[in-house]
């Protein structure tokens, strides 16, 4: 069993700020744009060793939007 | 030959017209659409009389010029403001629009500042409102997704912490 974890940071501005663990590869950007995919403009994206770790059993990414 | 035409301010707004009689001292009772001043001249009581959508003041014309030869001879027949120093016609509608202008001058300020107030009020709302709807369907779709939720509320910041266990 893996733990799938998503964390997202809205702030007083609405401005949203949102990291994986545990979500493999590409597929961590893809949860993250079912959530976060049109609620605001993305500002950035961070992507760290572990995205491109794909195999492996945990990668982390990073996604970063701006309020609208 | 040429003239110089100069009127006084038009007392248009009622509230702030009583509010300068008060603060120079004047006394007044309220009539119908009429502010009757404790200042007497021949006909009675002087007063602001509304018309076309402005007070008047109605006053003896000759009143002025009466008081003033009655002072030099001892004494004036026409009343007074209680015993302040006697003010003509003049001098008195002077007082009254100098009070009135700095009145009407506050009251706008006043008026800006509430509607800045209000403006501020209204862009919170819309803010708050905003982040509400921005959690609320985050939190839905982690739902959609199968998610368990956990919320906190972190230095005013939203946190979100989304879990799902996967087979």
């Amino acid at each position: 069993m893996a733990e799938q974890k998503i964390l997202v940071t809205i702030d007083e501005n609405g401005k949203i700020n949102a990291s994986t663990e545990g979500i493999k590869g590409e597929m961590c950007l893809d949860e993250l744009q079912k959530l976060l995919g049109d609620l605001a403009d993305l500002d950035s994206i961070t992507k760290t060793d572990e995205f491109y770790q794909a195999n492996e059993l945990k990668s982390t990414n990073k996604i970063q939007n701006k309020k609208q | 030959m040429s003239a110089v035409v100069k009127t006084t301010t038009p007392f248009i707004n009622k509230e702030i017209l009583l509010q300068a009689l008060k603060n120079i001292g004047c006394n007044f009772t309220l009539q119908g659409n009429e502010i009757l001043t404790e200042r007497k001249d021949y006909y009675g009581l002087q007063k602001f009389s509304l018309n076309n959508g402005r007070y008047v003041f109605l006053h003896d014309s000759s009143a002025d010029e009466g008081a003033r030869y009655m002072t030099q001879i001892g004494g004036y027949p026409w009343g007074n403001i209680k015993n302040q120093e006697y003010k003509s016609v003049s001098e008195f509608l002077k007082s009254v629009e100098n009070e009135y202008q700095s009145l009407y001058q506050k009251k706008l300020e006043e008026i800006e500042l509430k509607r800045l107030e209000e403006e501020k009020i209204r862009l919170e709302k819309e803010r708050i409102e905003f982040v509400e709807k921005q959690k609320t369907t985050i939190i839905e779709r982690a739902k959609e997704q199968g998610y368990s939720i956990k919320e906190e509320n972190v230095k005013g910041k939203i946190k979100l912490v989304l879990v799902r266990n996967t087979y």
